[in-house]
């Protein structure tokens, strides 16, 4: 075993951070890495902040997944709308979507929640190009994860429409990751989108 | 208790056999104990006395399918205390841990060929480590050669030292024995006298099939059917009560 | 190459603190982010024991006393000894999330007689973090292999005084293991008999060591020596051996031919009456099964056997048969 100072791959400044993060920030440069198996530098998009959340502002990060899927087919028992067809446009059964997985710690109920939750309701956002000083929630989930768990996100929105489901083909490429980091108000009923 | 030398201030640090960091008393810096690279000596301390044995084969050989009242015939020749070895690596296998156990000495005994490092409270051995008398079995078989055959890099190579009660007994005039862990009174036996299960069975079988034929009875007569039931409740109930003890 | 590896801040060479598990470290003089590369190791927690030695005895009494032990074990059982351990045990959090399809099959009957088959389609969420224990060490005779409570006061306080067993097994085994389970316990869950489409992904998100105080009771019997184990932090007693008696294994088998032998004639009578031959056959094989269960205590009911072990496995009524057989061949 070794242990090594973290230091930013890109400008070598070392990084300090308070929280266990499996995210490395570095605040001179503004380049983010992770080390899980070597030392990557990653893509990461920080959204700005509606004007009108000033309190409490909190940032939330995102495994955003650029994947390409295709449902080959699909058979359910009754019900007849396709969620999935619609979502993508046109009754397409095929297409880009970006999945959201949320990488901080979560229980399974608030993973699905934030998980279906952003994918359904894909939000847009204008980008900024650092954190303004605004607490990060750390990241625990690794790429590898995130990667994983599209599988789920896909399914579940194909199973939640009417009807049940029966039988479902489908092939998911993902192209893209990215940690988005999202901003939210942390209020008395817990998060509070800040868009 | 093995030690290390401080990598910092040179003092000498006591270390635990399964402790990964230690603190160095003095200087407070604290050290990673690489084990890859070297060979330890554990053993497991005896936590079973000889009448703890003894009792522990007495219940074993009273078990259900041991032969009837083995454990009062059983005539014990002899009860010896001894330590065997096993080899214990924990190897690094494309970033898993694997643990193999090999063997260290050759044996007939029964159990000791199960390779398993029986649970206890590892302890580094050392000349100070207490044997409580009992005979070291040698370890006949070398451990290099299983380095250079195990898969993935090494993390940890022990010899293990774990204490046996050799039980030698005779019953009807032929000779047996039973190894017994003594970190849990884990009883190893290979052939052992056992006991028929043909009066069970029979009188289990033939109770169903009275009871079935008694049943189907009832219907043209029932009071011979109820008359019959009653004594053959009776008569399973004195059987297998006599089976149960005494067979 | 040496055993002892300095760990010290690479940035202004403090003394550095690590706790096993963690990648991610602080320096605490200089504030450093730092990063342990390769095995760090696993997060280990050991639970304080809650219980003395008279609490222990007073259980294992009381326990003697419940099931269908000894009548007279209270008063032959002798205590013999009595002392606390600690075991070690893999303790892994396994998130599954995925959908498991298909349909269930029911079977009615209308007016006429006529049978049915009606197919209820079935969409089943799985998304669930399992929790599992698993012994880090051979249990040998203890009948312990996994925890039945993880839970109590987290300390390192009796960690000299009590003997401690060493982990001897992998811990990327027990992550593996728990894969395996996680998705056994998610189909379960599901609950779906005809599977059509299942699409499920396991995570393994920590593994973690723990000690746990478990107090081992030796005690005779007449000539015999039997055991149990307690638990050190809820005082319940969690395996042991115990005598049986053979009234009670009497009674088992007088019991069971009866019961199960009116079973099976009450379902020959009743199954020629009608042309359902799932009636005779039904009565038939709930007799048989009344019968083995009752056959096995009878055969096996000497000794009781409480807990995780070995030989209660081996207890299977067909192998024993099969070994009679086998012997009448011969």
């Amino acid at each position: 075993m070794k242990v090594v100072q973290i230091k930013c791959p890109r400008c070598q400044q070392p990084i300090n951070s308070k929280v266990k993060d499996l995210a490395f920030y570095c605040s001179h440069c503004r380049t983010m890495h992770v080390r899980d198996g070597g030392v990557n530098v990653i893509d990461f998009d920080i959204a700005e902040f509606n004007p009108g959340a000033q309190q409490d502002r909190v940032y939330m990060p995102f495994w955003r997944l650029f994947t390409n899927f295709n449902i080959n087919q699909s058979k359910s028992a009754g019900g007849a709308i396709y969620k999935l067809g619609k979502f993508l446009g046109g009754g397409s059964n095929s297409g880009n979507v970006f999945i959201y997985i949320p990488a901080w710690e979560t229980n399974v109920s608030e993973f699905k929640h934030w998980a279906i939750g952003l994918t359904e309701a894909q939000p847009m956002y204008s980008l900024r190009n650092d954190f303004n000083n605004i607490e990060r929630t750390p990241t625990v989930v690794t790429r590898e994860e995130a990667t994983q768990m599209a599988d789920f996100v896909i399914v579940t929105m194909e199973a939640e429409k009417p009807g049940t489901l029966q039988y479902l083909d489908y092939s998911l490429n993902v192209q893209d990751t990215r940690l988005v980091y999202m901003p939210y108000v942390r209020g008395q009923n817990g998060f509070a989108p800040g868009l | 208790m093995a030690s290390l030398k401080c990598t910092k201030c040179g003092a000498s640090v006591e270390f635990d056999t399964g402790d990964k960091f230690v603190k160095c008393s003095y200087c407070s810096s604290q050290i990673f104990i690489d084990r890859s690279g070297a060979g330890f000596y554990y053993a497991l301390p005896f936590a079973m006395n000889e009448n703890d044995v003894v009792g522990v084969f007495r219940r074993w050989a009273g078990g259900s399918t041991r032969a009837k009242d083995l454990d009062k015939l059983a005539q014990i020749s002899s009860v010896k205390k001894q330590y065997f070895p096993v080899y214990l690596f924990k190897r690094d296998v494309n970033g898993a841990e694997q643990v193999f156990v090999e063997p260290a000495g050759s044996t007939t005994l029964p159990g000791l060929h199960s390779l398993k490092v029986p649970g206890g409270d590892l302890k580094v051995f050392d000349d100070k480590f207490d044997t409580a008398g009992a005979e070291m079995i040698k370890p006949d078989i070398e451990m290099a050669p299983y380095l250079s055959k195990l898969p993935g890099t090494a993390k940890e190579q022990a010899l293990v030292y774990f204490p046996i009660w050799k039980i030698d007994y005779v019953f009807e005039q032929k000779a047996y024995v039973v190894v017994v862990s003594a970190t849990s009174g884990e009883v190893f036996s290979g052939e052992f006298p056992g006991r028929s299960s043909g009066a069970y069975m029979a009188v289990a079988g033939i109770g169903f099939v009275a009871f079935l034929v008694e049943g189907l009875l009832a219907i043209g007569s029932p009071v011979v059917a109820g008359v019959l039931m009653a004594a053959t409740i009776a008569a399973v109930f004195i059987a297998a009560n006599y089976v149960a003890r005494r067979m | 190459m040496s055993l002892s590896v300095g760990l010290n801040c690479p940035a202004c060479g403090g003394a550095i603190k690590v706790n096993e598990g963690e990648h991610v470290l602080n320096c605490q003089y200089c504030g450093s982010t730092l990063w342990a590369e390769g095995d760090a190791g696993v997060l280990t927690v050991a639970y304080k024991n809650m219980q003395d030695r008279d609490g222990v005895l007073r259980a294992t009494e009381q326990w003697w006393r419940k099931g269908l032990k000894a009548r007279d074990l209270r008063k032959k059982g002798r205590l013999l000894e009595c002392y606390p351990i600690y075991l070690p045990f893999w303790s892994t959090v396994t998130r599954v999330a995925g959908w498991i399809c298909g349909y269930e099959e029911r079977t009615y009957q209308d007016r006429d007689g006529h049978s049915h088959t009606e197919r209820i389609p079935k969409e089943e969420m799985v998304l669930n973090d399992y929790n599992y224990t698993n012994i880090a060490c051979d249990p040998g005779d203890l009948g312990i292999k996994r925890l039945r409570n993880i839970g109590g006061e987290a300390s390192f306080a009796d960690f000299e005084s009590i003997p401690t067993f060493e982990s001897t097994t992998s811990k990327d085994d027990s992550v593996n293991g728990s894969k395996e389970k996680a998705l056994q316990d998610a189909r379960r869950d599901a609950g779906v008999p005809h599977v059509t489409f299942e699409k499920v992904t396991i995570i393994p998100k920590s593994i973690s060591q723990i000690y746990y105080p478990v107090w081992v009771v030796r005690y005779s019997y007449g000539e015999r020596m039997y055991m149990a184990t307690v638990d050190g932090v809820t005082g319940n007693v969690l395996s042991g051996r115990a005598p049986g008696d053979p009234l009670y294994q009497s009674l088992a088998v007088t019991g069971g031919t009866s019961l199960g032998g009116l079973i099976a004639a009450a379902g020959l009578i009743v199954g020629a009456g009608s042309d359902d031959g799932t009636i005779m056959f039904g009565g038939v094989i709930v007799g048989l099964v009344i019968l083995g269960v009752t056959y096995m205590f009878f055969r096996h009911g000497s000794e009781i056997i409480e807990g995780d072990f070995e030989d209660k496995k081996m207890k299977n009524p067909l192998k024993d048969i099969g070994i009679e057989l086998g012997g009448l061949r011969i």
